[in-house]
């Protein structure tokens, strides 16, 4: 049998933060000790340009893959979807503190979204390590993972050994005794295409740009047509594709606000949303029904609305306030017409 | 009383008495010692969940008017601003609940209600209305608990 390695990699925060270099080493120290991992540390995964060297050690990966990171795991995994680095979603079993109740929103629905494309046939498993504070919960799940993974390894290689005559399989196994994956793609272990440590993990630039979530996109081009920095584009299927994120405006989230499917992240953004949290309350991180409850909070378009002008101007170039790339909205609202309801309503704004 | 109605948020039934009117700012109202008695509607109450703060910038025998802000609500799944759901005078705001607010969970029809008022030019719904506004804004409601606010 030949040994299943799985790969684990960490990716550090940004900045020096002590508390968060403290837990990231401990998970570390800790992982190294475990049979069967291939550990590796790389530096902040938005922030990883094609060129850089982890970013390299990533698409050399070609097995199963553990991510750990201070990203959203939805969003850790549709920034390694962009760069190319694609797999089957893996389900992690650590989550935002128990909610356990038949909360609504979390309901799975059928995907909307048009889906990845190229997705081999592995799996990519996002940890995210603000929820827990010690390395053990950590530790824990990787060794679970690890256990899942080899197992459907050894299903695959059982269910090929099947359909195939086994000597080559056989000696395939002779060949690469020890490095061979066991989902027969046979990867180069981290260490063995020697990824220099320093390389590795050399600082990158800050960056800014939006992550599309392609389970949640339908290609309706909100974004397409809101942003006027022509940050988007379609690839040569018609896929929607941010095609020149060096152009987006760094701070500004509009696009995600006007997108109707929230599929745009910004991983580095305030709003836990926006930054690819799960649906609902996130940890200690609370909903804000201000707005429900009466207060005057901008809603969402009238806020992207805002920012995107704040960045025109900021161009040298005239804001445009709603007259621009809010088409389709706007000519929804004029034609459906005033249902009892919306007559209810006015009439309640006038008494108000 | 005639049997409530009940607004489906999900598989949670939202109920919703039938012996009292309601406020756009999900406030239900109901005569008491001659003026308004206020509190949250069960839909409001579902999307907050547990009451772990309440706090009034105003004190009692004060003037508001619509929207001004009144207080602070803190629960385990969100936190809000609260606003007067009318013009009048708040006369007095439940003393037990500052001591401790739980009974808005447990009783938000009853004992949980929030505060007292003379209230004037209320705009306020039928139980039905009520429910009409609920299903208009449902969606929209899920979205902003997506988080896009």
């Amino acid at each position: 049998m030949r040994r299943h390695r799985l790969t684990v990699v960490l990716s550090q925060a940004q900045g020096k933060h002590p508390g968060k270099r403290a837990l990231e080493e401990s998970v570390v120290a800790a992982l190294i000790m475990e049979p069967g991992l291939d550990v590796s540390v790389i530096p902040f995964l938005y922030d990883l340009g094609p060129d850089h060297t982890g970013r390299m050690f990533l698409e050399s990966v070609k097995g199963d893959m553990v991510v750990l990171s201070w990203l959203f795991p939805r969003a850790a995994f549709w920034i390694l979807d962009r760069d190319g680095i694609r797999g089957k979603h893996g389900e992690s079993l650590i989550k935002p503190a128990a909610d356990d109740d038949d909360d609504t929103p979390e309901t799975p629905e059928a995907s909307k979204g048009i889906g990845s494309v190229n997705v081999p046939d592995r799996h990519i498993y996002c940890l995210d390590l603000r929820e827990r504070n010690n390395h053990e919960p950590y530790v824990e799940e990787i060794r679970r993972i690890a256990a899942e993974s080899k197992a459907r390894a050894e299903a695959k290689t059982q269910a090929a050994a099947a359909s195939k005559p086994q000597v080559v399989d056989l000696g395939m196994a002779f060949l690469k005794p020890t490095n061979g994956h066991a989902n027969g793609q046979a990867a180069p272990a981290a260490t063995e295409l020697k990824f220099s440590q320093e390389e590795l993990l050399k600082t990158p630039g800050r960056r800014w740009y939006p992550v599309i979530d392609y389970s949640r996109c339908t290609n309706c081009m909100e974004c397409i047509d809101f942003c006027l920095f022509g940050v988007y584009g379609l690839d040569g299927e018609s896929r929607l594709l941010v095609e020149n994120q060096d152009n987006c405006k760094k701070g500004c989230p509009a696009c995600s606000r006007v997108c109707p499917e929230q599929a745009i992240m910004f991983p580095d953004y305030k709003t836990p949303a926006i930054a690819g949290a799960p649906v609902g309350a996130v940890g200690s991180l609370k909903i804000d029904l201000t707005r429900l409850f009466g207060g005057d909070t901008k809603d969402a378009v009238s806020q992207a609305v805002a920012e995107r002008d704040r960045e025109l101007v900021a161009d040298g170039r005239d804001a445009v306030g709603t007259t621009v790339g809010l088409a389709k909205r706007q000519s929804d609202k004029a034609e459906t017409p005033k249902d009892d309801l919306d007559n209810l309503m006015d009439a309640l704004d006038a008494e108000f | 009383m005639i049997e409530p109605l009940t607004f489906m948020m999900g598989k949670y039934a939202a109920v919703l008495p039938t012996d009292r009117r309601y406020c756009r700012n999900h406030m239900w109202m109901q005569p008491a010692d001659g003026m308004q008695r206020f509190g949250f509607t069960s839909y409001a109450i579902r999307l907050m969940q547990d009451v772990y703060f309440l706090d009034w910038s105003v004190g009692d025998d004060t003037n508001v008017k619509l929207k001004q802000q009144i207080g602070h609500i803190e629960t385990s799944k969100a936190m809000s601003d609260l606003f007067a759901p009318c013009d009048g005078m708040i006369v007095r705001f439940n003393p037990s609940l500052l001591e401790d607010p739980s009974a808005i969970n447990v009783d938000g029809y009853g004992n949980g209600w929030l505060f007292e008022m003379q209230a004037t030019g209320v705009g306020s719904m039928t139980v039905e209305e009520y429910m009409a506004f609920l299903d208009a804004g449902w969606e929209k409601t899920q979205n902003m608990l997506k988080g896009h606010m």
